[in-house]
């Protein structure tokens, strides 16, 4: 085989290869991206329809006008924030305990982990229950008056009770990345500092914070934008309700704005309108990454 | 190593194509199974075109009792039959424009007013020569063409429990209009005690566990139909414009503050369909604001004491009616090979005595043909019929509105009220602000 | 006791307490799946009065049309593995062409791989059901509803992160093993099937798993590809659409949660290592 065939022969081989999952990737996620993007301009219904006519951007301006849209978003990033802090103050917390020296800290991590396994909707249910029904029956056995009805039948104490099951699937995950974080401290640095007489804070606080740093970014963004995308918890547990008021107009108090996307489209048949939200939601998340590209970039110049 | 390497490079295009491969690969197999279709049929003289068809249920609870009906059927006529059920939280409309987009079609599928016929019209077979057609009042037309088949008549007003009203001292027939219900109401709150009742009224109106087809659906049809004549759209029509009828409106808001004002808080706030069926099965409340569907729930709660409705009476001047309607209408796949199987297969049900069987005996469904001369064996569906006989019915409108109107904008603000936010002035203007919104949504 | 001590102990007591209170909502699944529905009303917390209630639940689930239970984990079972084997496959093999062909056209590839990271699903999602059946009507390739589609969709939206980890871990491999094997004769397709994949053995667990779990609980996108209530149907599809009916019937709920959880925890307990590490460097890449 001379060489030039033998390039030829590597170009068809490199192009095989990559093939199958370019395929796949270019009609699943990049022509439907484009797709969207147009669609969002379009009076678009998702159904039987002979033209699709263009409109500029008047979907964009209907949802700028949309209280119940205003609302998602901010109650989404209400959420989003609540969830972030809980998240990694309870994940920072199981990282400490199972990194400790206690019996079965093995064990301990595993089971703080295993809510991660489960998904969304099946977790969503699980928990409708206890906030339903065991919570309610276990406070009027014991007399708890304020816990007797549903935290999910109101708006503040619904948004509350995702935040818990958000937080107790998500943190056994972050935990691990903080144990990960934590094991990589040099053993004999924090020996020597008890050495010295430096106490469990002052340990802490000049040893483990420092090193611990690049894990809580990491956290933290991956927290932010899993939070901000929530949807599968937010139908099975909620579903949107209870009904609040914003801005004069009754809205969904849970709905966060993947729901209200989803919503827009299928509840309300409103196809185009949901995809311009979706785009506006996709530019939220642009955003984000480039902010956290950004603090990785000055990350690496520091070290 | 020529033959190791003929093998991987067989083995890398093998897996380069399995992408894409597989869809080719089972592309074939519809393709072979209508071939096998085509063959079968040019055996048996009598067989039919097609060898199956499907009816895409959105009725869970009647499920069971269609797909029995549907096998029996299915035995003698040549055809099966096969019932795809689609529970119902499930977006069903949803569901079928996926089947529709995906090939998979169904042959008869289920409408549930003018919104669905906007989006088939254009596969939806003209029933109007069917036998069963001039059997019916309720049959679902456009521009004087018979579409769609009534799967049932549903409908709703007051239940009550006849015992706890003899008891009370008042006749459910004189509960026609909004005060002789404000009367009857605080009597019976006044009785609690002696009744054993918790609160008088059974409703649910949270948002959370998915009340609001009761409230923003059901119960907002009190003020588009109670009190006018069957089928007239003066109000509907008036929403659809952006308008409300303002004077109707604040009356009707009176009455669903009174019916919050009396129902079991708990219930109201946080209870989902089960709590709200319990409590009146358990005898803890007189009346229960929901429709004859609840019979199988009441039955499997072990209520046993005597009920019927009472209307719906929202206004000063009478309203002696329920509300009652086919809430959904079969519609045959025009497009499909198996049109014809399917429309024989509706006809089954309006004209055998067996299709007359499973929809009153077996599925406890108040049938829409007058033909049929089984009634219900369970009370509330028994005494919608007897409303229905008497020619004392208001329509359904609910579902001209917009796509998620009903349940997803006005649902919230009933809740709203019954959790005391806002009052009756606020709950007026809240509807009103949304019902302006409407020519948006439809334009 | 010395300080030191009665600190751990503290500690020891506070993690138990924490960890009773993270495994409650499992022990309430539990605890619930084995009451029939008056007993779970009138007693949600309490221990079941007869834990045979268990087996005639399970076997309610197993057996009921309205949840279709067998079906619908045979389905998942065959979309998650078919997609998985295909993700990893495919990715590995793509990944690798674009470190070792350093060309233009791979560098954007690559580069347009990385970036589609940030496309959340719901800017994709109608379009995406819309051109699935545009691809039906002109090539007669139906992908909705199917298992094609599906796994097709799997291995489009899995195939970004893949690749990027891939190629992460194909770079750290030195170049002189694939050499040395192209002197010896091997073919670019031999190397990678003989030297190459061999190597990317713990990357490729490490991706299989963090795919797994997604695919495995996924939700709206069966949701949109398969829909509900058709022919094939999704573990967690078949749960929600059966919750999802009015009627809140918890034991059965309850029952079908916890089957639907089991299989996962069940990996879980013989591949721990390897799930936390997998989904930990996920996060960290």
């Amino acid at each position: 085989m001379n060489n030039q065939g033998m390039k030829q022969n590597n170009r068809l081989v490199n192009a095989l290869f990559l093939a199958p999952s370019l395929t796949a990737f270019i009609l699943v996620v990049i022509i439907p991206f484009f797709m969207g993007l147009y669609f969002s301009l379009t009076d678009w219904n998702g159904a039987i329809q002979d033209k699709i006519n263009f409109v500029g951007l008047k979907n964009f301006s209907v949802i700028f006008s949309d209280v119940k849209f205003h609302y998602s978003f901010l109650v989404t990033t209400v959420y989003t924030a609540a969830n972030v802090i809980v998240i990694n103050l309870v994940a920072l917390t199981l990282a400490m305990m199972v990194t400790s020296n206690i019996k079965f800290r093995n064990f301990y991590r595993s089971g703080f982990f295993t809510p991660n396994l489960i998904g969304g909707i099946v977790l969503g249910y699980v928990w409708q229950f206890i906030f339903v029904n065991a919570i309610p029956g276990f406070a009027e056995s014991m007399g708890i008056e304020s816990l007797t009805s549903s935290l999910l039948g109101k708006g503040s104490t619904a948004l509350a009770a995702i935040v818990i099951v958000g937080s107790w699937q998500y943190a056994g995950y972050i935990m691990m990345i903080y144990v990960a974080a934590i094991q990589n401290v040099p053993v004999s640095l924090l020996e020597a500092a008890q050495i010295d007489g430096a106490n469990f804070l002052q340990r802490t606080r000049a040893i483990l914070v420092p090193l611990v740093a690049p894990a809580f970014t990491v956290s933290t963004f991956l927290t932010l934008v899993n939070s901000f995308k929530q949807f599968d918890v937010n139908v099975s547990l909620t579903n949107g309700g209870p009904s609040g008021q914003f801005a004069g107009k009754v809205v969904k108090a849970t709905e966060f704005l993947a729901l209200n996307i989803y919503n827009t489209a299928f509840t309300r048949n409103r196809m185009a309108e949901g995809q311009a939200k979706a785009v506006v939601f996709f530019l939220v998340l642009v955003i984000v990454s480039l902010i956290q590209v950004y603090f990785n970039k000055k990350k690496e110049v520091e070290m | 190593m020529r033959k190791v390497l003929s093998i991987i490079l067989l083995v890398t295009l093998v897996l380069s194509l399995a992408a894409c491969g597989t869809t080719t690969t089972t592309t074939a197999a519809p393709a072979a199974t209508t071939a096998a279709a085509a063959e079968t049929t040019a055996a048996p003289a009598e067989t039919p075109a097609v060898e199956k068809i499907v009816l895409a249920n959105n009725k869970v609870e009647i499920d069971e009792q269609l797909k029995a009906f549907a096998a029996e059927y299915s035995k003698t006529a040549g055809v099966t039959v096969e019932i795809a059920t689609t529970g119902g939280g499930a977006d069903y409309g949803g569901n079928l424009k996926a089947q529709l987009q995906s090939g998979n079609m169904p042959d008869i599928f289920v409408i549930e007013g003018p919104a669905g016929y906007d989006d088939w019209k254009d596969i939806i077979a003209d029933l109007g020569d069917q036998p069963w057609a001039a059997d019916t009042d309720y049959a679902y037309s456009v521009d004087g063409k018979t579409i769609g088949f009534p799967v049932a008549i549903e409908g709703y007003g007051m239940a009550y429990n006849k015992a706890l009203l003899d008891k009370a001292g008042i006749d459910p027939k004189t509960l026609t209009n909004f005060n002789a219900y404000k009367a009857a109401f605080e009597k019976l709150d006044g009785m609690k005690a002696d009744l054993g009742i918790d609160a008088v009224v059974s409703m649910a109106a949270s948002t959370a566990t998915g009340m609001t087809w009761v409230t923003g659906l059901h119960n907002f049809n009190i003020y588009l139909t109670a009190g006018l004549p069957y089928g007239d759209t003066t109000v509907i029509d008036k929403l659809l414009a952006g308008e409300v009828d303002e004077a109707r409106l604040t009356q009707y808001a009176e009455y669903v503050n009174m019916l919050f004002q009396y129902a079991d808080k708990e219930v109201l706030l946080n209870g989902n369909y089960d709590a709200q069926a319990q409590a009146f099965a358990a005898g803890k409340t007189v009346f229960l604001h929901q429709g004859n569907w609840v019979d199988p729930t009441l039955k499997t709660l072990e209520a046993d004491f005597e009920m019927a409705y009472a209307p719906h009476a929202p206004f000063v001047e009478d309203t002696d009616g329920v509300l009652a309607a086919p809430p959904s209408w079969y519609v045959v796949n025009g497009d499909s090979a198996g049109a014809e199987e399917a429309k024989k297969f509706l006809n089954a049900i309006a004209t055998t005595e067996a299709g007359h069987s499973y929809m009153v005996e077996a599925a406890g469904m108040i049938p829409a043909f007058k033909s049929v001369k089984l009634t219900p064996a369970v009370p509330l569906s028994k005494s919608i019929m007897e409303w229905a006989s008497a020619g004392k019915t208001y329509s359904w409108q609910q579902y001209k509105m917009p796509s998620g109107f009903g349940m997803d904008t006005l649902g919230p603000i009933y809740e709203q009220l019954a959790s005391g936010a806002v009052d009756t002035a606020g709950f007026v203007e809240l509807i009103k602000g949304e019902v302006a919104t409407v020519p948006d949504l439809l334009g | 006791m010395s300080p030191r001590r009665l600190n751990l102990l503290i500690l020891e007591i506070l993690t138990i307490i924490l960890f009773i209170v993270f495994m409650m909502p499992f022990l309430m699944v539990v605890l619930n799946s084995a009451k029939d529905a008056k007993e779970i009303i009138a007693d949600p917390i309490g221990f079941p009065s007869n834990w045979g209630t268990l087996l005639t639940n399970v076997k309610t689930i197993v057996t009921s049309p309205n949840i279709n239970y067998v079906p619908s984990f045979i389905s998942s079972i065959i979309i998650t593995t078919l997609s998985l084997s295909l993700i990893a496959l495919t990715a590995a093999m793509g990944g690798w062409v674009l470190v070792r062909s350093k060309t233009k056209t791979s560098t954007f590839i690559f580069m347009m791989f990385v970036a589609a990271m940030v496309i959340p699903f719901q800017v994709v999602m109608f379009p995406l059901v819309a051109f699935f059946r545009m691809i039906r009507e002109f090539t007669h390739i139906p992908l909705l509803q199917t298992y094609q589609g599906m796994i097709l969709a799997y291995i489009g939206f899995g195939s970004s992160l893949s690749i990027f980890m891939f190629h992460g871990f194909i770079k750290g491999i030195p170049l002189e093993l694939e050499e040395a094997a192209t002197i010896d004769g091997c073919t670019r397709p031999q190397i990678f099937f003989q030297i190459v994949l061999p190597i990317l053995k713990p990357i490729f667990v490490t991706i299989v798993i963090l795919n797994g779990i997604w695919v495995w609980n996924d939700y709206l996108l069966p949701l949109l590809i398969l829909g509900t209530g058709g022919d094939i149907q999704t573990l967690p599809l078949a749960v929600a659409n059966f919750v999802g009916s009015y009627v809140k019937k918890w034991d059965l709920i309850l029952t079908s949660t916890m089957m639907a959880m089991l299989p996962a925890i069940i990996l879980f307990i013989f591949a721990q290592k390897q799930i936390v590490r997998g989904m930990v460097e996920g996060s960290i890449k």
